[in-house]
Parts: C-alpha cells; structure tokens; sequence
C-alpha cells in the first residue's frame, strides 16, 4: 500500500488519491488512544449510554476519571479518544449550549449542539493551523419536537443521528450487535434500553462487569413530553442492572 | 512503521500513522528527566514535596525561585521541570483564581484544575505552540464543601484527582512507595486510621531521600509545603524544623531498611536450605 509519505504530513494537503491522511490518523488516534468503547442507543422514550471505566491507577481517585458529561441538565455526552481532547469537546459543548440558551431563549436542541461541534471540527479538517481533536462525540438528549435523540460526531465532522451507535476500539463489533436489534430498541424502555446497552458492551468485550467497572448513564423524557434530567446511574443501580441481566440469562 | 516518530514527531499539530502525538510524548520526558515532585492527600490536608537539584555548586540554596507556588491562599501549584513553563503556568493559575473570587467565591479546586488543563491542553493543538515541558500539582481547599484534594496535570492536558500524586524522575518508584500508604478512603484496613499530615510529610521525605542517588544525582534541596488544618487551610511551606526533622527520620529509616535487607537475605538462603 503506497502510504504517500510526502503528503501525510499536513491536514491541509490532500494526497494524489484524495485522501486526508491526517484525517485518518485522527480517528485511528480516536479510537486507539484510549483503549475503551463507548455505546449509546435510544428507546422509545429514553436514551442511554454506556462505556467502561478504566482507573489508570490505585492512586487515581475514581470518581475523577468520567468519560460521561452532562452538557446540560437535559443533554449529555460519552466522549472517547485522547482524554485531553475529550476534555476540551466537553468544555465547548458546554459553551455553546449555555450561550445557545441566553442569545434564542430557549434549550439548544441536541441536533442543534452536534451541528455546532460538527461544523468545529470540520474547521480544523480545512485549517493547518489546528489539528482536529481526537475524540468521537455521542450526544445524548431528548429533542422536544424529534423525540429520544443519539448524535454521533467525529473528528472529520460528521455527525448523524442513530438509533444506536459505538465508538471506541470496539467500535464495529459493538455496531454489529446494535445492527440485529435495531427494530427492537424501537419499543424499549428505560429498564430495557440500559440493559441491553450494558449486554452489548460485555459481548463485545467478551467479559463481565461489577458495578464499578462501568458507567452508565441516561436521560428518559420527563412529564409533559419535553426532556428530563441527565443522570448517571450509581453502582448500587448498576449491580441492580447486572443482576437483573444474570437472572434473565439464567432463565 | 513509523513508530520512532521520524518526521511525525516535529509539530503539536501532526499526527502519526498510528494516532500518536510524538510532540506530546516528548514533553512529558521533558518532564521524566526533571527532580520529582509529590503530592500526597492525607485525612487533614494535602502535602507537597519537590526535590529541587542544586545545578551549580556555587548556588546559594534556598534561593532559587520556590517551585511550590501559592495561587490563592487555599490552593497551591509546584511544578516540575523546565522553570519558565512553571511560571507561566503559576501566572495563569493565579489570574484564573483571581477571576473567580470576583464571581464572588473562591474557585473550587476541580474548576482550577480544569482551567489549568485546558490551558496546558491548547498548546497541544496548534503547530506554532508546543506543549509545556512540566507537570503541575495542585493541592487545594474547597471552602464550599469543605473538601482538600490534589490534583496533577499532565503535558498532555489529562488532569485527574489523585490519592497520591508523583513526577519526574522518580516517579514510578515513588507511586510504588505511596500506594503502600494508607490514602485511599475506601481502603483503610481494619483498626487502621488514614495517614495525617504530620506523618505524611515524613513519609514524603523518606521517599525522595531513597530515591535520590549521592553517586548520581546532583545535591539537592527538599522543598515542603502543606495545606491542611493546622495551616488554617492556608498553603505554607512547611517550617524548616520540621523538614529537618523529618529528613532527620527518613535518613534513619532508609539506613534501618538497609540493614533489614541483609538480614532478610540471610533468612531465605536459610529457608532454602530447608
């Protein structure tokens, strides 16, 4: 494979078969770096998203490392790649959500927010001066108008809605698993949802989890019809899951 | 592959054919080459320690610019490495905690230490910058929660609440050493109690003097700060008798440790012979 050494240098040079090399080694950093995989699905009034969570060390304090965000009460993001990067995502998302709300009025629509950061990232596809941030975004919210809503954002700019989706090392087999039940998620609720995100993270990764070795977390559609809060689940609620996932394999 | 970084490795804003940063990597030997640095959080408060090389022999210790910095009274920040990128680091610190108290409260520890990775992280971005060359620890009281906590920043722009913090050279033995001490709140063992302040400043002594080699490394100073009850939860330095005094006790407890290693020898040949 003739890699065009000469062009892979600069995000802005495009190499003589039109490819962005730059580009491609942002999504391999993306979805390397971090080692983890990241899931989230909709149901039909809920969404849900769960990843591992990995403690670099024992001196780490756990509670500090988190790959889950609240961007608003109501809109949340699973964040993987390079952790820094991530970190960064988080704090713009959290910019343009807040400065959303004060210049129209209202909440900033979850499509609405995976435009934005969309349209960000393709800047730094365009401009050498930037490179573009490694890390996969999936947004989560509940959209007034559109319903449970999972946007997916990467560091070329795409972004589209799923009805699930994975990001991470995992990413295609955890797809995969996502692709066979699409019709399924459709009907499922909360309780639903959560466990079969949290089955499918364990199949892809071919182990089982205690409840401290994950993070989950959701938002389901509040009273009236409009969005509820984002929230984690704790690990008490988490083992809760497990078991419930144990017994049904069981029978 | 090209997995020496060769051509890859000039610039912030290059990746490598495998998703790496070379740019970022090397700042954070940048770092591995510089004196260690740690921070550890006990039940009553947060201690700092730097092991400060003296470069030239004709240096006046005690001199050289402290690598333990106030940012606001209840927070501090010591660097590693490269002495202008600490500054500057300090300085932002400062000004982002400066800001806060205009907001009409004093910047929580996790805000500062976010604001300072994102800052540390930008210059990971772009082509015309480069990362800083120095790890920076920030041990810090929240007045709201009424909560001490530590926190590293890394080159790279990770930042992470930490039980017990290390960097530099020294820093893998160094976490091997801290993590047999008792931080971790949920780790405390039956009868046990965590580790307070008092004793974690000699225990922090004890482990940059073991790890620090007469032979090979230059001289050196301890520099020690703390933020923790007694302080009124005020950053300090450390009062020099106590630094003495617990230098005092590491060098006894290092030289004990020797003689019980070549006691414990003898023991095992002995049990192999049975």
């Amino acid at each position: 494979m003739s890699r065009d050494s000469n062009y892979d240098h600069h995000i802005s040079i495009f190499s003589p078969q039109g490819r962005l090399y730059q580009m491609e080694y942002a999504f391999k950093a993306a979805s390397s770096a971090s080692g983890l995989t990241g899931i989230a699905l909709r149901g039909r009034d809920s969404c849900v998203v769960v990843t591992q969570r990995r403690v670099p060390d024992r001196l780490v304090v756990p509670s500090s490392v988190s790959h889950v965000h609240a961007i608003t009460s109501r809109i949340g993001v699973l964040a993987t790649g390079m952790t820094s990067d991530c970190h960064a995502a988080v704090q713009r998302m959290r910019y343009e959500a807040a400065d959303f709300e004060f210049r129209y009025g209202y909440p900033m629509p979850p499509s609405s927010l995976a435009r934005r950061m969309a349209d960000l990232a393709q800047v730094n596809t365009q401009s050498a001066s930037m490179r573009p941030l490694a890390c996969v975004l999936l947004i989560v919210g509940i959209d007034d108008e559109m319903g449970p809503q999972v946007l997916k954002v990467d560091p070329a700019g795409h972004y589209l809605p799923f009805v699930g989706a994975a990001s991470g090392s995992k990413e295609q087999e955890a797809t995969n698993f996502l692709e066979k039940r699409v019709d399924d998620l459709k009907g499922y609720g909360l309780d639903e949802a959560v466990r079969t995100a949290i089955v499918c993270l364990g199949s892809v990764l071919g182990s089982d989890f205690r409840g401290n070795e994950i993070e989950v977390a959701f938002v389901q559609r509040g009273k009236g019809g409009g969005g509820g809060k984002f929230r984690s689940l704790t690990e008490e609620e988490i083992e809760e899951h497990l078991n419930a996932i144990a017994d049904d394999a069981d029978a | 592959m090209a997995s020496s970084g060769s051509g890859y490795d000039l610039s912030s804003s290059t990746f490598s054919p495998d998703g790496r940063i070379f740019q970022i990597e090397y700042a954070a030997k940048a770092v591995e080459n510089a004196g260690t640095a740690l921070g550890l959080r006990c039940a009553d408060g947060v201690v700092l320690a730097v092991e400060k090389p003296l470069v030239n022999r004709m240096l006046v210790a005690r001199t050289t610019g402290g690598y333990t910095r106030s940012t606001s009274t209840r927070a501090s920040r010591s660097r590693v490495s490269s002495a202008t990128a600490g500054r500057s680091l300090t300085g932002r610190g400062r000004r982002r905690a400066i800001t806060r108290r205009h907001h009409g409260t004093k910047i929580p520890p996790a805000t500062l230490s976010s604001r300072i990775s994102a800052y540390v992280h930008y210059f990971t971005l772009h082509g015309a910058l480069r990362p800083f060359g120095a790890s920076t620890l920030v041990a810090a009281y929240d007045t709201g929660t009424k909560r001490h906590s530590l926190h590293m920043i890394e080159p790279s722009g990770v930042c992470y609440e930490y039980y017990g913090a290390a960097a530099g050279r020294g820093r893998q033995p160094a976490r091997t050493e801290m993590e047999k001490l008792v931080v971790n709140p949920s780790r405390v063992p039956e009868g046990g109690e965590m580790i307070s302040v008092s004793e974690g400043v000699r225990q922090l002594a004890k482990i940059i003097h073991s790890l620090h080699d007469d032979a090979k490394d230059k001289p050196f100073e301890l520099e020690m700060s703390w933020l923790c009850e007694g302080s009124g939860w005020k950053h300090e330095g450390v009062p020099r008798e106590i630094i003495a005094g617990a230098v005092e006790w590491a060098k006894k407890e290092i030289e004990n440790e020797g003689e019980n290693d070549e006691e414990g020898d003898d023991d095992e040949d002995d049990e192999m012979e049975e």
